[in-house]
């Protein structure tokens, strides 16, 4: 299982929103953080926010795969904008722990993001993780 | 999308909570004073999976976790150090750049030894001597754009060589294939099979002589490998060279020793 939709509209310096499905596996994980850096180095972002949003990427994703229900799909949309990115991504998941849950992880994520955000909803019978994060060149909030 | 704000940084209980009121006790104990390396030493040890975890994080650069995790750890101590309880934030807000500024660090002074082709190699040296020289320059790191303005190359070159740089370091063959699995095989046990060529060496006439005339560090290089089934790793430790030095020995050694079996049949 591993999808790409592309969308039809381009976004800022020609870069398209693009989703991505792929097994909820620690495996599939850098086929993500790989996406996400090519995208910010597209969208022209600096070195550093560049390995950040990878990194933070590979946060995100590590946390809810852990998560997730065992053969379901991990879902990830990244939509460009102008000197920002939108990563979301959401599992099923087997219980409602929300990501936060894991104090060490969360501080990564939130310390390599510029805003970050997690949803649990019911959905199913089980539960939906989302996480959602946005980044961008430095500048805006520099540590 | 409506999602609830999530609590801020600092507040709640985590795994770490129990060691906050060692930072206390250490900034209360005088400087010099014999209890301070005990009260570090508990933090330090305390927060040590944190550096883990961040080492993890960089591991996929292909440099060895353990040594990233030394390098998390040495950033752990200086957090532990210069942190100060009287600011009101968690240690957690305050480590997690510490320690990552320490192994990005790491990154930026650490030298390749990457089978990456000499044109990839290149064009990343090229970029990130432009990146250093542009991050003085504008303060701050540059973009893709601004270093191929600087370099006047296209902008797909920079990609490309950016991308390069994602493998910094090989992974030594001799490194377990699943690193973590005690039961792993080294990838270099999962590649090639035995050259024909040299099975049965031990009586070959041909060979013997050749090998006798191989320079003493190559012959020995040969032999722990081959008789003593010793990795690369293990003869680079043993002779005191670096792996990648083996490799390249140990390479050229068994094409002079195929070379001359090819050149002098009979011979000796």
């Amino acid at each position: 299982m591993s999808e790409v939709g592309t969308s039809p509209v381009v976004r800022a310096h020609g870069v398209r929103a693009v989703e991505v499905k792929v097994f909820a596996d620690a495996e599939q994980v850098p086929l993500l953080r790989s996406f996400a850096a090519d995208i910010a180095m597209r969208l022209d972002f600096d070195l550093d926010a560049i390995e950040d949003l990878r990194m933070a990427v590979d946060e995100a994703c590590s946390l809810l795969v852990r998560a997730a229900v065992p053969g379901s799909a991990l879902a990830c949309g990244f939509e460009p904008g102008e000197q920002v990115i939108t990563v979301r991504v959401g599992v099923d998941a087997t219980g409602p722990t929300p990501p936060s849950a894991d104090a060490m992880g969360w501080q990564i994520l939130t310390t390599l993001a510029q805003g970050v955000t997690e949803r649990v909803e019911p959905a199913g019978g089980g539960h939906r993780v989302t996480i959602e994060l946005t980044s961008g060149p430095a500048g805006i909030d520099s540590p | 999308m409506s999602a609830a704000p999530t609590a801020p940084e600092g507040s709640g209980t985590h795994e770490y909570t129990h060691l906050a009121p060692k930072f206390a006790e250490l900034a209360e104990l005088p400087q010099g004073d014999p209890r301070r390396e005990a009260v570090r030493d508990a933090l330090v040890t305390g927060h040590l999976p944190l550096a883990e975890h961040i080492a993890t994080r960089f591991s996929h650069r292909g440099v060895a976790r353990e040594d990233l995790v030394q390098v998390g750890t040495v950033g752990l101590i200086n957090a532990v150090d210069r942190f100060d309880p009287a600011r009101g934030i968690d240690f957690l807000s305050y480590a997690v750049p510490t320690i990552m500024g320490e192994v990005r660090r790491y990154f930026r002074d650490t030298a390749w030894s990457v089978r990456v082709p000499r044109r990839l190699k290149e064009l990343h040296l090229t970029i990130s001597a432009a990146g250093n020289e542009l991050s003085q320059r504008l303060g701050r790191a540059p973009t893709p754009s601004e270093i191929a303005a600087h370099l006047d190359i296209p902008k797909e070159d920079v990609y490309e060589g950016l991308e390069a740089g994602q493998v910094y370091q090989s992974v030594s063959l001799d490194e377990a294939l699943s690193a973590g699995e005690p039961g792993s095989d080294p990838l270099a046990d999962t590649l090639g099979e035995d050259d024909a060529g040299l099975l049965g060496i031990e009586d070959h006439e041909s060979l013997r002589p050749l090998i006798e005339r191989l320079p003493e560090r190559e012959r020995t290089i040969l032999l722990l490998r081959f008789f003593k089934n010793m990795t690369q790793t293990q003869i680079a430790e043993r002779i005191g060279v670096s792996q990648m030095h083996v490799s390249r020995l140990l390479t050229k050694t068994l094409e002079t020793l195929r070379t001359g079996l090819v050149e002098e049949p009979g011979k000796g």
